[in-house]
């Protein structure tokens, strides 16, 4: 893999994630995945088992027993 | 448990507890959950972090990061109390992780399918798959993978939950989600969603 594809496919992470990054850096990683077709596809995959995971919040609920417990011991 | 009321609380800090805290146990049960890995532990890991948070809420902060706040007492909580005696997930070597790269697997095995392997390969996998993969991964990864992409924490907040620095967060997620990626290929060829590449080379051994 190219350095460039490295660099920018670690930056990519921050980019995925919404961390801080200059309005150049983000620039500069969306003008290079435009480009390279691989490093996009691979930013499409992260991207991708990123949104698998997100489901999982949908997933389950806090048992209502346990909910009671707590609230019991709060009220208490 | 010793279930005592703490005496320092004002009725204020009391109603505040159950009006902003009591709404993320749904949230707090979810990561426990993928934590602990069974929901008997995972139930008294949320009931032991919430009785910490209650008593010592009057240390709380108005006004700063509650869900944070929480999450970080019941990630210490999971560290001090159950990691001890839950099993040790399997061992990750850093190399091969560091190595894995689902796009070039992915790429070669386009012929298989009508479709891209991409679309065959994550439109095959379930939320089971998902739960499974990230059961595998070790403590700290899974932490960090739960945190970010599950709870979408951000990485200054994983810092202060976690309690490491931020270059180590960014290198535990990096790595989590690669080693993530490397087990949901794993499953996928154990699903035979993908052919597993010593199958093919028998199968085409014996023609």
């Amino acid at each position: 893999m190219k350095e460039v594809c490295r660099e920018t496919l670690q930056r990519a992470y921050l980019y995925l994630d919404g961390e801080m990054l200059s309005v150049a850096e983000r620039r500069e990683i969306e003008v290079h995945l435009e480009e390279c077709a691989p490093c996009l596809e691979r930013y499409g995959l992260d991207k991708e088992v990123a949104q698998m995971l997100h489901r999982l919040r949908n997933n389950c609920q806090c048992p209502d027993s346990l909910r009671s417990k707590i609230s019991g011991i709060i009220e208490a | 448990m010793a279930e005592v009321a703490p005496v320092n609380l004002t009725e204020d800090e009391r109603r505040r507890f159950q009006e902003e805290a009591l709404p993320m146990l749904d949230s707090l049960y979810a990561a426990a959950l993928r934590m602990t890995r069974n929901p008997a532990d995972a139930e008294d890991l949320v009931q032991e972090a919430m009785m910490r948070a209650y008593r010592a809420f009057d240390r709380f902060e108005a006004g700063t990061n509650l869900k944070a706040w929480l999450f970080r007492i019941l990630t210490n909580a999971y560290i001090n109390t159950y990691r001890k005696r839950q099993r040790e997930p399997q061992k990750v070597s850093s190399d091969e992780v560091e190595e894995f790269d689902l796009y070039q697997e992915l790429k070669g095995r386009d012929g298989e399918f009508g479709r891209s392997a991409e679309t065959e390969v994550l439109d095959g996998l379930v939320d089971d798959d998902i739960i499974k993969a990230l059961d595998d991964l070790p403590d700290q990864f899974r932490m960090a993978v739960i945190l970010s992409d599950v709870e979408d924490f951000s990485y200054a907040e994983m810092a202060q939950i976690m309690d490491v620095p931020l270059g180590t967060v960014m290198s535990r997620l990096h790595r989590g989600r690669k080693a993530l990626q490397k087990r949901l290929w794993e499953l996928a060829k154990d699903r035979g969603i993908v052919k597993d590449q010593k199958d093919k080379q028998k199968q085409n051994g014996d023609t």
